[in-house]
């Protein structure tokens, strides 16, 4: 943010204390409650190309301006049209019929959010494409998106960003009248802070020693009643698996019928039978059924072969799993993943519920210390120049880790098998994704967008013997009546989506897309294929 | 591209030809899914351009993209509603908005920007609450499109609109589009009056308001939120008596902070911020640009497409979750029977027979698919309890230990009513 205009923040406001946030976490308050100091920081560092400058361009555009990208490039040699000016929030209506679009755009841009910087490079795309300067200069960006563009240039530019693993992502957008798709291109996108909402596992069955000795040394008959009446659910449940085990031959319940005189265990603890923390105990007590060491998905991680193509800046995340997979199976660990610190809130009485939040933070401590032990042991350059607040993170999150490998755009159109496939799977939003491929190819060379037109194009992407479903007659023929309109309203839809992706992509939370979004706003729905 | 493309006979002075070459794409044609009814051409564009007159509830995250989209839709008479001013934390998303602008009002300013950056575009804005108007007032309009952050509010429109509704007089029948956001998620929804389901019968979806019980924060601590409900709930009353507390007033929220953390550290809790302390006592709810946009868009789109006949319109609802990939669900949300708004009939409620008044009221306060603060309670001809004026409240008083069955014979009726309840709510009575 600029000077001048957080004094005019401050200005606008009265009395600042000390312990109140400052201007910039102010105007940013809504969304680092969503990413944080880190999210925010990684939008900062960002630099964005974003080639034309179309209503659906600056959609995008204005949705990343605001949350505070650090650079945006608008790459464009188009002149606004009397269409441009009617569809496009960002140029100065009538006035800007004539002018150079993207020049016109970007003051329009930058005036939403004076901490970016922004700027119109007024070539196009192919010129750069030609020469090495120009792909090397693409290849500076954090990310490229394309919206619209010529079919052999788009291929031209993934091409260039696939062949560098290292090099931005690409997010290629293709929108007419009502329908529209986009794709992602990353090799590799590893993700800790995914900000799942499912809780970790609280190690019920595997209980840590601190925990295990608190549920075994009490006196359930004999203590105090009120007290009796505010243990947490953790710690009943905990006591109610070791009494099991003891007269189980060390199993859990298993059966029904089991789970049913499991439950009626934990009631048959209570002292009075309105205590609610046993009903509580025994609400929750499915999370004694099935308690996996390793969460199937973490453990599907584990085996992921080597990626050759894996970008650089996820050898730390490489790293950090292999010490995971290994923390698991040492002998002198728990045999689980490590544990988390944050405890759900409990019917419990402040002093045990401290008490047991305190047990899972220094447990938690304790495994993590233990991780990093084998990360140095294994991984020793890394550990030494790896973030700790990675690290950190990695370790906070380790119950919901998630690693995407994508595909180049167009490998899906170019598998026919994967297309048939997925036209019997998923038919409208296979139907609408050839549709527009289709659209792309007839615009390239320039041919006519005619129903008949789309439907050879799509035949030749399908090859012989395969049935259209009703669907693609209501894409194609949806295609051939808005072939070249950018809604403002698609626009401004795809504005939105478009921007969510690059937020995740950027500040490597949350979870990007893994192959193309299709979108139809006469229906109202979205789909994801390929 | 477009130069080639005249408008045709629907030119205003403001508009230049090839202005709408992009949404002149699908005004000039049907596509495959298209209602026969649609008339493409002049006509519909005349309607669209020169006649259509739209409301726009709100002037905040999702009000200010609607205005935009309409605009450059083709939407040319918009008015908008908002009650409130322009606040910092608005700026990261309400992009009609500057620093210059904060503490003005939000339609207003909005107004302004859309009429300069779009000609030809008339905007009028009315600083105030959608309470001050009546039926007249939203009469005049074609379609009404709600982009609001208040259940209450919301609640209320949805309730006048369905009231609004005149079997012998089809344009009393105002579509209602209505949008709402959090953080990666939202849902955008087409309620036809009388003829869908409505904003009441849909209640229970919400997320339950995160309450917690005045034991737990006078006596159990546990979490950072349980020392900041202290703070606002008890302490303040208790030190500032009358005196009002302000949650924008930045002196308040500090008050209210340092009296939670000194209470967290008495009972050695962590987590107490300033930041917390903000989000839990105005109850803030995460907001970025990009799903508003999206939001926004799906609403307008649909007001579009009602406006226009050029394709079929979402029946009727659209959600969106954006942490994971892309997942969207579209669905049709059925109309409730029971709806106390739009459904007809009155709603069940059995109860034991030793139930008092005061136990039925507590019920009534925790149900999901009601969500009424302090309601009154009356029966044909009786006062059964009245939480206003004081001395009627009074009088009524002694009725909240006496047994419901008592007041109301089996199959009886009891009327609710509540200042935060847009309508009449009827329960008929049944006792186990």
């Amino acid at each position: 943010m600029s000077q001048t205009e957080s004094q005019n923040i401050e200005q606008a406001t009265t009395s600042v204390a000390t312990n109140q946030p400052d201007a910039k976490t102010r105007r940013y308050d809504r969304q680092l409650r969503i990413w944080a100091a880190s999210g925010q920081a990684a939008l900062e560092a960002s630099r964005i190309l974003v080639v034309s400058s179309s209503a659906t361009s600056t959609s995008i555009l204005k949705n990343l301006v605001l949350p505070g990208i650090g650079h945006f490039t608008i790459l464009d040699s188009t002149i606004t049209s009397p269409a441009d000016a009617g569809n496009n929030f960002f140029l100065n209506a009538r006035s800007s019929i004539g002018k150079l679009r993207a020049q016109e755009a970007v003051p329009l841009l930058r005036e939403l959010n004076d901490a970016v910087q922004g700027e119109a490079i007024l070539k196009d795309v192919s010129e750069l494409l030609a020469t090495e300067q120009g792909r090397d200069w693409i290849g500076t960006f954090s990310l490229v998106i394309a919206h619209n563009l010529k079919k052999d240039t788009l291929d031209e530019l993934s091409t260039l960003l696939w062949a560098n693993p290292n090099g931005p992502p690409l997010i290629a957008v293709r929108s007419a009248g009502f329908l529209a798709h986009f794709h992602v291109q990353y090799h590799e996108h590893c993700v800790s802070q995914t900000h799942s909402e499912n809780a970790p596992s609280l190690r019920i069955t595997r209980p840590f020693p601190a925990l295990l000795e608190w549920a075994r040394s009490l006196d359930l008959q004999n203590m105090d009643p009120t007290a009796h009446g505010h243990l947490p659910f953790v710690v009943i449940l905990v006591r109610a698996v070791d009494e099991w085990r003891k007269s189980h031959d060390g199993n859990l319940p298993k059966t029904r019928e089991e789970k049913t005189e499991f439950k009626r265990s934990i009631l048959a603890m209570r002292l009075k039978p309105d205590e609610e923390n046993f009903e509580e105990a025994e609400a929750q007590a499915w999370r004694v059924w099935s308690e996996p060491a390793v969460p199937s998905d973490i453990q599907t991680l584990f085996s992921l072969p080597p990626l050759a193509t894996s970008p650089h800046h996820n050898a730390t995340f490489h790293a950090l799993l292999e010490t995971l997979a290994e923390f698991t199976k040492d002998p002198s660990g728990p045999g689980t993943l490590p544990i988390s610190a944050t405890l759900p809130d409990m019917k419990a009485d402040t002093k045990s519920y401290v008490q047991l939040q305190n047990l899972y933070r220094d447990a938690a401590e304790v495994e993590k210390n233990h991780f990093k032990e084998l990360f140095a042991a294994k991984h020793p350059e890394i550990a030494k120049s790896a973030n700790p607040e990675e690290v950190d993170s990695f370790v906070k999150n380790a119950h919901h880790l998630r690693v995407l490998r994508g595909k180049q755009l167009g490998a899906f159109d170019k598998d026919r098998d994967a297309l048939v496939t997925s036209l019997s799977l998923q038919p409208r939003e296979t139907a609408t994704h050839l549709a527009l491929s289709a659209l792309s190819a007839l615009l390239s060379r320039e041919a006519d967008i005619t129903v008949d037109a789309l439907n050879a194009e799509v035949q030749t992407l399908l090859g012989d013997g395969v049935e259209f479903p009703d669907e693609l007659d209501a894409a194609i023929g949806e295609v051939a009546r808005a072939p070249t309109a950018d809604l403002p309203n698609m626009a401004a839809f795809l504005g939105g989506l478009v921007a969510q992706e690059a937020i995740k992509v950027i500040t490597e939370q949350y979870v990007p897309l893994n192959g193309y979004c299709v979108v139809d706003l006469i229906d109202s729905w979205t789909g994801v294929i390929g | 591209m477009a130069a080639a493309v005249a408008v045709n006979g629907t030119s205003s002075s403001s508009d230049w030809e090839g202005r709408y070459y992009h949404v002149d794409q699908i005004l000039d044609r049907p596509g495959p899914r298209t209602d026969p009814s649609f008339l493409a051409g002049d006509e519909v564009k005349e309607f669209l351009r020169e006649k259509c007159k739209i409301l726009v509830i709100g002037a905040g995250g999702l009000g200010c993209e609607i205005l935009a989209n309409l605009a450059l839709s083709g939407f040319k008479d918009i008015h908008v509603i908002d009650m409130d001013t322009i606040d910092i934390s608005n700026l990261n998303r309400q992009f009609l908005f500057r620093p210059k602008d904060v503490g003005n009002s939000k339609a207003i300013v909005a107004a302004e920007f859309i009429m300069n950056r779009v000609p030809g575009v008339k905007v009028t804005p009315y600083f105030g609450k959608i309470q001050d108007k009546d039926e007249d007032y939203y009469m005049q309009f074609n379609l009404i499109i709600c982009g609001l952050d208040s259940v209450e509010a919301r609640r209320w429109i949805n309730a006048t609109l369905v009231n609004m509704v005149d079997p012998e007089n089809p344009e009393s029948l105002k579509p209602l589009i209505d949008g709402g956001t959090e953080g990666f998620k939202g849902q955008a929804r087409v309620i036809l009056p009388t003829v869908t389901s409505c904003y009441e019968c849909s209640l229970d979806m919400l997320n339950k308001p995160t309450a917690f019980p005045i034991c737990t924060i006078a006596n159990t601590p546990r979490l950072p939120e349980h020392c900041i409900e202290w703070a606002s709930v008890l302490e303040w009353p208790r030190v500032h008596g009358e005196k009002k507390m302000d949650t924008d007033n930045p002196e308040h929220i500090s008050w209210l902070y340092e009296v939670a953390l000194a209470r967290a550290k008495e009972f050695k809790i962590e987590g107490v911020t300033y930041s917390l302390t903000q989000g839990v006592v105005k109850n803030i709810i995460p907001a970025i640009a990009s799903t508003n946009a999206i939001i926004a868009a799906s609403c307008c789109n649909e007001a579009f497409k009602i406006a226009t006949s050029s394709a079929a319109y979402l029946n009727n609802y659209f959600m969106l979750i954006g942490t994971d990939g892309v997942y969207s669900y579209t669905f049709e949300h059925e109309k409730r029977q029971d709806c106390p708004v739009c459904g007809g009939e009155s709603l069940d409620v059995t109860i034991s027979k030793d139930w008092t008044v005061e136990r039925l009221i507590e019920m009534l306060v925790e149900r999901q698919d009601i969500q009424v603060k302090k309601p009154s309670l009356s029966s044909p001809g009786k006062q059964i309890y009245f939480q206003a004026p004081p001395q009627l409240e009074q009088a009524t008083r002694p009725n909240l230990e006496k047994k419901v069955s008592e007041l109301v014979p089996d199959g009886g009726e009891i009327t609710v009513t509540a200042t935060t309840l847009p309508f009449n709510l009827s329960l008929r009575i049944k006792y186990t």
